[in-house]
């Protein structure tokens, strides 16, 4: 009897852990969307190529309209006299109404006024 | 041309990614400090220490010489991955775990969890419209994501919304992604603008909108889960992330769901906003804008009020500046509780005659104007930003004894009717740099009779 009961045990014992392993090797998947757009990437343009010196320049100072841009950039401009007397500085308020995508629109002007341009400050 | 651009410490990676999102990842920074800039920027004493700690960094970066890849940057490759997500777990409340991890770890989810996005899921969504699922709806600002139907439709089953709530949120999404509608403000800005999403016509009523009292809080299904949609869209197709480039200084109010609220049409004494725009009334149609914070008005269940005493007060609100402005996409959204708009039109007001109202009242003298208000007005004339049927109201009043408009046309004081009984008036300014107002017909319903 008790040896009966003994294999009963065992038989039970190896059921139940098999069914564990069972349980434990079993896995679910779940396949879900992806939510994000693709993003055309825009062709990659380079810089402009610098300047060796900024002596005998023209330099644009552009002042994107943002609070307190004019009082900054007007400090660049004296620190740049001080330090280079032969180069000219512009001051160049973009438009109000024309925000930074409207680039093309004031960008011409920059461009026509100066050799290289110092545009802040953004934010 | 060469050129060197100065932001500060907390939009340097604002800055960098709008850089690569045009195209131009090369483009020469500096970073002020912030933590002293914004404090300074009023006095150039003040700003004289820092500039001069920048003034030899600005100089080396306009004539250091380029490197190979500044010259000519590799070009950007496709920036995400569209293919379906396998997730694998030991058991599907794992999974679930697992996909919100993921979604909210990778800045696919709002911050509250999602409902995990499945393909029969998905299927469900797009059966509640005969609009294909490829249909190309435009591209969303900023980073410009392609938006088609079926990607509004995994971003409405992540918002929880039902399917036949599917036909109102894509024509909201066409109302964000037409192409006078000014995105990349309200997905950007500084400000802490938000759109608000008005649903006109009797699908509002029959998908169970809450027009009345609460219609801005919580426990309303169709408001909720709507305007989330529309923000887990925005949010994934626009690619947009706080602090990366959604710099909304102190967040967007509303931010989750939107202000989503439906016209209560059986209460309001006026035919309702989108019959007045030409619509008719058997049709639906869904407002979009991009609003700044409420101003609440009435006197709610605590303190008289009279409807002349309620648009008065709009009026003393709204023409109190003198600042700068910019007039010509000044729009106005004002949502009157059905008892105001009903004593109204007992006092004879109509939706016009209110309109005209409130744009006579609000006229500023020219001498109240700032300098640079006059000169962009001047320039929004010449550039066609007004109008040229606006543009002779205003050349005739930018002169001394003139008054000014605030707004382009009477018509850009957009008058809905909601609310609870008793309720508080709603005014919604939007004094934006560009137009974002839009409104679009509801159409390819499948699930409902409305919206067809």
């Amino acid at each position: 009897m008790k040896r009966n009961t003994n294999w009963l045990l065992a038989t039970a014992l190896l059921v139940g852990g098999l069914v564990a392993a069972g349980t434990a090797a079993a896995q679910v998947t779940v396949e879900v969307m992806n939510p994000r757009g693709e993003i055309p990437p825009p062709p990659t343009i380079g810089i402009n190529p610098r300047v060796p010196d900024l002596a005998g320049k023209k330099i644009v100072l552009v002042d994107n309209g943002k609070f307190g841009a004019d009082n900054f950039l007007e400090v660049v401009a004296q620190l740049l006299k001080q330090k280079y007397p032969t180069a000219t500085i512009v001051m160049y308020p973009k438009p109000a109404a024309q925000t930074i995508t409207d680039m093309p629109k004031w960008y011409p002007t920059v461009k026509q006024q100066g050799d290289l341009f110092v545009f802040g400050v953004g934010d | 041309m060469p050129g060197v651009y100065f932001t500060t410490s907390e939009f340097l990676e604002d800055a960098q990614s709008a850089a690569k999102d045009r195209g131009m990842p090369g483009i020469r920074m500096l970073a002020l400090p912030a933590d002293t800039y914004y404090r300074a920027r009023s006095s150039q004493k003040e700003l004289q220490p820092i500039a001069a700690a920048f003034i030899d960094k600005m100089v080396d970066e306009l004539t250091r010489p380029l490197t190979a890849e500044e010259a000519k940057p590799s070009q950007v490759q496709k920036q995400f991955e569209r293919a379906n997500i396998k997730v694998t777990a030991k058991s599907y409340e794992d999974a679930y775990q697992k996909v919100n991890d993921l979604f909210l770890d990778s800045h696919w989810a709002d911050g509250l969890p999602i409902v995990p996005p499945t393909p029969k899921l998905v299927k469900a969504m797009l059966a509640a419209t005969t609009r294909s699922p490829q249909e190309l709806l435009g591209q969303a600002a900023p980073k410009q994501g392609t938006v088609t139907v079926e990607k509004v439709a995994v971003n409405s089953v992540m918002a929880g919304a039902k399917p036949e709530y599917f036909p109102v949120i894509l024509a909201a999404m066409d109302g964000f992604l037409d192409k006078k509608y000014d995105l990349t403000h309200v997905q950007a800005s500084t400000g802490s603008f938000t759109p608000v999403v008005v649903v006109s016509g009797p699908i509002g009523k029959e998908l169970g909108f809450n027009s009345g009292i609460g219609m801005l809080g919580h426990g309303f299904r169709a408001n909720s889960t709507v305007g989330r949609a529309l923000r887990l869209s925005l949010l994934n197709l626009g690619q947009t992330w706080p602090q990366v480039n959604d710099m909304a200084l102190t967040g967007r109010l509303e931010s989750y769901t939107f202000f989503t609220f439906a016209e209560d049409q059986e209460k309001s004494p006026w035919e309702p906003y989108d019959v007045s725009l030409g619509y008719k009334p058997e049709e639906s149609t869904v407002t979009v804008a991009t609003v700044g914070n409420p101003l609440v008005l009435g006197g709610g269940a605590v303190a008289p009020w009279t409807g002349q005493g309620v648009i008065d007060q709009i009026v003393a609100r709204i023409s109190g500046g003198g600042g700068f402005a910019w007039f010509h996409s000044q729009t106005y959204v004002l949502v009157l509780i059905p008892d105001c708009a009903v004593d109204l039109a007992n006092a004879g007001y109509t939706r016009k005659s209110l309109q005209a109202y409130l744009y006579e009242k609000s006229r500023l003298p020219f001498e109240k104007l700032s300098p640079a208000t006059v000169k962009l007005t001047h320039e929004a004339t010449a550039d066609g930003r007004i109008s040229p049927e606006h543009a002779q109201v205003f050349l005739d009043n930018l002169k001394p004894g003139g008054r000014v408009p605030i707004v382009q046309s009477p018509d850009d004081f957009h008058i809905f009717v909601a609310g609870g009984s008793p309720g508080y008036d709603l005014l919604f300014t939007y004094p934006g740099p560009n137009w974002a107002h839009q409104t679009k017909k509801i159409s390819g319903a499948t699930l409902t009779k409305a919206g067809k």
